[in-house]
């Protein structure tokens, strides 16, 4: 470090002192960050590189120099706190109307596809009998109008915001590290859009349960998830109810049950219903069920303690008896389920033990009140609500769970296989805080294992993050976000659609396969040479507007700019010796001398743009470029070109190089 | 040994220049005596057709003439004896559904083998959890990190070509996690360097890339990219525009369709295909499921016409192909209220090729007695997917040995392949 760093690096540590010193003593000792790059052998700009490619999701231009000079800590400690100004990307959310929206609105308004149908059936639109028909362009228009007027609108608008909102933040958010952790946490307790019993919850959850704990205490979070709506529907233990319970014992209660039952039985044989979806929903809604035990084994498989954890199946289930009742307070405004909530009395049914908190209810009438015993520890069944948040906490606090937990992040920020003393070391810190996040991120980066040449670049970017790491290298402007989502599922991550529970594998070898390595290079050349429509790149700026004299030269100035500190000698001599390859050259020429016409064009375009480089003039080169798609493609070696240097950055982008993080 | 990389350059550029048409003169000598597979030689190829979403056996393949099915599913009973739509009978207890028309023939034939009563020991009712167990080929392991298919490639003894092992799918399924290597691709149109309209353009990048990843020290980005462009370099993307299926052929405009069109294509242009998989889907049929017309009964024709298609295109290739269908589980053998039925156990599957004992259901089925049924609702499986997929690989794929295909299973395999 050079005088320099070391004065701002205490100035900006001086000027923290002051500002913990009215709240927290402790946090001041924790806040001193030490990262032993130096002894890695990393000098302070490769480091901030290092930290960017792992802590963002990619540099911006000037971004590894900014770092370095505000200093790697200081820049960490404020990434942690998190809470920066987010202009630029809260200017790009604010024509988005659903991000603050509650499930109870959402849930009222954004229809799903089912709730459509029932709308149309009650107000007659469709044949009750039938659920065909709904194709018809007439019935659609109808049902859209009956949607306007009544403000109701269609699940899909919110999915896209959905989609829009995490791509908008991950390129353009100021608490960057904030978006990365929202990544990796949403991905641990992956819920899915997929399943349509939790698509309507999915963004509240990201927003409501993971987004506010990324770096706190990560049993809030574990509780957080377990208690929303998105959870409880995704992996079913909204549905899982106990029979062995004094409430339901209730002989009157089992009678009229059992009534219930039986006339819904005979319904479901007579042929009058027999088209009726919703009399299916009913009967489900209303049947007798049983234990599910999905969330209870996913929650320590995959949430907690691992797959090797040390929990038996038997455990399992005593977790799923604790948890029984653990469901989502009814929502749907024409539910019985609400009518019947509304008409109860509050303070009875806290009495009885029922809690009512957001969302989430407890169902103290569907509740196990039976003894459990779990990992060896026994419940005696009376605590109610208060056994279930007892069984998170003594999942949260075990050695597996730290150990789990550590590993899963060690191989998010470090390598696809990090050492086991780096994790024994994150586990350690993270049972000793009491699973404090934000320890045990500061124990993994003052580790030197973080900053060993063996982690350089080991990681191999998933397609989110090559993509927005593309956007955030090139200053991109995001006009349609939507069309990152279509390149990611194009490249094999179609993000909050994953199905199952354990959300994507963490691991090169998942994203890499012959197929989606040819998309990642289709996609650079795509992104750089505006072929993706929405989004702009605009090359030149990058370079403040300076025309590189050569192919060469763009080869050098975009591979700095895209992939600052890296060592780039021999990118640079592989790319030189094709461009100046003669047999290439020939063909070109070849091909551009049967159309004299548009290389003649292209050589104006090239020369009025050494002459004159302002920004009309490039947008009306951008339009030319934009014309020309069915003429041949303007040779590297030609200089001043604007397609050589969309040309040369699309390889880059789609180099190895820039597939690793 | 020749190495691989070496002679796909040049297998792949001889088959640039021939297309469908002749041999290349030169590869006689290529490859001749080696373990390497011969990209010209015709190989045998599995093609395996997930339905996701869990078929309706009872239906597809009908006992009708148990007279407790009547009862259980009064809306969705077939008969064979109607005319127009009935059932086709296979053997006075079975009846093929009539959108199974075209493939009803091959039956006849015995080149078309029905396996009913099949699924898996662990009786879970989500899709989720059973395909992902029937793909891993593990039923009550979900740590297993490869699929069953990916352990067939590797089971097969000798050295590949990057479409040993393809999915005609956006994403790589279950079956083929593993560490052979296999290809997801929905359209193989896109396996190329896309520089749109500017095809020149398009081949100087490609092989800018191609040094570069030449060049990259990492190991997989690497490989891998070695495997794509070898692979791009065998498929010839232009040859697929003007692909012409056999006389009187023609696929569904379907996705199933397109994608069997495609496994056509490879089988014919000869790149090493032996492992094809495929999806279809719309098999949940919980609401409105009809009888011979209907939900159920339109994809189920999309299915059986996809598959005839694809066997007619085959035409010269027919000998060295076994398709293999499969999907994760049945449905309750009682209508439910809706018009269609819910999750269930055991289902059926087809099997067609020329090495097939065909003609027969092989089945182990009691009957629908409510005590004869699993959990008193659901056609229990009394075949074992497992003894089905070993069978049809092993014999069809002439795999040397099966150990380490369904780790943990040591049940018989079934015998309804010749040879």
């Amino acid at each position: 470090m050079n005088p320099k760093q070391i004065f701002k690096t205490f100035s900006i540590g001086a000027g923290l002192t002051l500002l913990f010193a009215f709240s927290d003593a402790n946090q001041i000792s924790q806040a001193k960050i030490k990262m032993p790059y130096k002894k890695a052998g990393l000098n302070t700009r490769q480091a901030a590189a290092h930290l960017l490619s792992r802590f963002s999701f990619g540099a911006k231009p000037g971004e590894v120099d900014a770092v370095a000079e505000m200093g790697l800590e200081a820049w960490l400690e404020q990434q942690l706190e998190g809470g920066l100004e987010d202009n630029a990307a809260n200017e790009r959310l604010k024509s988005m109307n659903t991000l603050q929206l509650s499930n109870e609105t959402i849930a009222n308004t954004y229809l799903t596809p089912p709730q459509v149908l029932r709308l149309a059936v009650k107000n007659k639109l469709v044949v009750r009998d039938s659920v065909r028909g709904q194709d018809k362009p007439e019935y659609r228009e109808q049902i859209r109008q009956l949607m306007v007027q009544q403000g109701l609108k269609p699940f899909v608008e919110l999915q896209t915001q959905l989609i829009n909102q995490k791509i908008i933040r991950a390129a353009y958010g100021s608490n960057q590290l904030h978006e990365v952790l929202t990544d990796f946490w949403f991905n641990h307790f992956n819920v899915s859009l997929t399943k349509p019993q939790c698509q309507q919850f999915i963004l509240t959850f990201e927003r409501d349960a993971i987004r506010p704990n990324v770096t706190g205490n990560f049993k809030d979070m574990l509780v957080a998830t377990a208690k929303h709506p998105a959870m409880l529907e995704y992996l079913d233990n909204a549905s899982s109810v106990s029979d062995n319970n004094a409430l339901a014992k209730n002989p009157r209660r089992i009678q009229q049950q059992q009534n219930l039952n039986k006339a819904l039985e005979a319904r479901m044989g007579d042929s009058s219903m027999k088209n009726n979806a919703i009399a299916q929903q009913l009967v489900n809604a209303k049947r007798v069920q049983g234990l599910n035990e999905n969330y209870a084994r996913e929650v320590m498989e995959l949430h907690t303690l691992g797959v090797d954890g040390g929990y038996t199946q038997k455990d399992v289930t005593e977790v799923a008896r604790a948890l029984t009742g653990w469901a989502v307070k009814p929502l749907l405004d024409d539910g019985p389920g609400k009518r019947l909530l509304d008409k109860t009395n509050i303070d009875q049914m806290q009495k009885r033990g029922f809690v009512l908190e957001n969302d989430f209810i407890f169902r103290a009438d569907k509740h196990d009140a039976g003894e459990k015993l779990i990992l060896g520890k026994t419940f005696d069944g009376k605590g109610g609500y208060q056994e279930g948040m007892e069984v998170l906490d003594m999942l949260s606090r075990q050695k597996a769970t730290a150990k789990f937990i550590s590993k899963k992040l060690a191989t998010r920020f470090v390598s696809d296989q990090p050492s086991e003393a780096l994790v024994q070391k994150m586990a350690d810190r993270f049972l000793k805080s009491e699973g404090n996040i934000k320890e045990v991120l500061i124990t993994m980066v003052e580790s030197v294992e973080f900053w060993q040449t063996d982690a350089l670049r080991e990681k191999i970017k998933s397609p989110f993050e090559l993509v927005i790491s593309a956007v955030r290298s090139t200053n991109a402007d995001l006009k349609q976000p939507f069309q990152v989502f279509n390149w990611c599922s194009r490249m094999g991550q179609r993000f909050y659609y994953y199905q199952a529970p354990t959300g994507f594998p963490d691991k090169a070898s998942f994203w890499i396969n012959t197929g989606s390595l040819l998309n990642r290079m289709n996609f650079g050349l795509a992104f750089a040479t505006g072929k993706i429509p929405g989004i702009n790149v605009n090359l030149l700026a990058l370079n403040q507007n300076h025309e590189p004299e050569s192919a060469e030269a763009a080869l050098k100035t975009y591979s700095q700019l895209l992939l600052p500190e890296r060592n780039q000698e021999e990118n640079i001599k592989r790319l030189s010796a094709m461009l100046a390859d003669k047999s290439v050259a020939d063909k070109i020429e070849a091909a551009s001398a049967k159309h004299p016409g548009d290389l003649a064009m292209d050589d104006t375009d090239a020369m009025s743009m050494n002459k004159n480089l302002n920004n009309k003039q490039q947008q009306k080169n951008d339009r030319n470029a934009m014309n020309r798609k069915d003429k041949p493609f303007t040779m590297a070696y030609q200089n001043g070109n604007n397609n050589t240097v969309s040309q040369v950055a699309g390889v880059i982008i789609g180099s190895p190089e820039f597939q690793r993080k | 040994m020749i190495h691989r990389r070496a002679f796909m350059k040049s297998g792949a550029m001889a088959l640039f220049a021939t297309g469908f048409g002749g041999l290349p003169n030169f590869i006689a000598s290529a490859a001749s005596g080696q373990k390497i597979l011969q990209p010209y030689k015709k190989n045998k190829v599995m093609v395996c057709i997930f339905q996701r979403g869990a078929m309706d056996g009872l239906m597809a393949v009908s006992p009708f003439a148990d007279p407790n099915l009547k009862t259980l599913r009064p809306g969705l009973y077939m008969s064979p004896l109607e005319k127009e739509g009935s059932l086709f009978n296979l053997d006075d207890h079975f009846g093929l559904h009539p959108s199974m028309a075209s493939l009803h023939p091959f039956f006849g034939e015995k080149r078309m083998a029905i396996v009913h009563g099949v699924g898996s020991p662990n009786n879970t009712r989500s899709h989720f959890d059973a395909q992902d167990y029937m793909e891993a080929g593990t039923p009550f392991n979900k740590g297993t990190a490869s699929g069953w298919l990916n352990r067939v490639a590797g089971l097969m003894g000798h050295d590949a070509t990057p479409f040993r092992a393809v999915s005609l799918t956006n994403a790589l399924p279950r079956s083929f996690y593993g560490d052979n290597e296999a290809l997801a691709i929905s359209n193989l149109q896109n396996f190329a360097i896309q520089m749109r309209n500017n095809p020149m353009g398009g081949k100087t990048v490609s092989k800018s890339f191609e040094d570069l990843y030449d060049q990259t020290s990492s190991s997989l980005l690497n490989k891998t990219g070695k495997e794509s462009f070898d692979a791009m370099k065998m498929l010839n993307v232009n040859e697929l525009k003007n692909y012409q299926p056999a006389k009187d052929v023609v696929y569904p405009q379907t996705a199933l369709g397109n994608s069997l069109k495609q496994i056509a294509i490879l089988i014919k242009m000869q790149v090493g295909l032996e492992l094809a998989f495929a999806e279809s889907g719309g098999w949940d049929t919980h609401v409105n499921q009809g009888t011979t017309n209907g939900a159920f009964a339109r994809n189920l024709k999309d299915f059986s016409d996809s598959i005839a298609a694809f066997w007619k295109d085959l035409s010269a290739y027919q000998d060295e192909v076994t398709v293999m269908t499969m999907t994760e589980f049945g449905r309750t053998a009682h209508q439910n209220g809706t018009g269609g039925t819910d999750h269930g156990r055991a289902s059926c599957l087809f099997v067609l090729g020329n090495d097939v004992k065909g003609g027969q259901v092989y089945q182990n089925i009691k009957s629908l007695a409510k005590e004869d049924l699993e959990d008193r609702r659901d056609l229990p499986v009394s075949t074992d997917f497992r003894a089905v997929f070993s069978n049809v690989a092993q014999s069809h794929l002439k795999l040397q040995n099966s150990k380490g295909l369904f780790p943990d299973w040591n049940g018989k395999p079934l015998d309804l392949m010749r040879g």
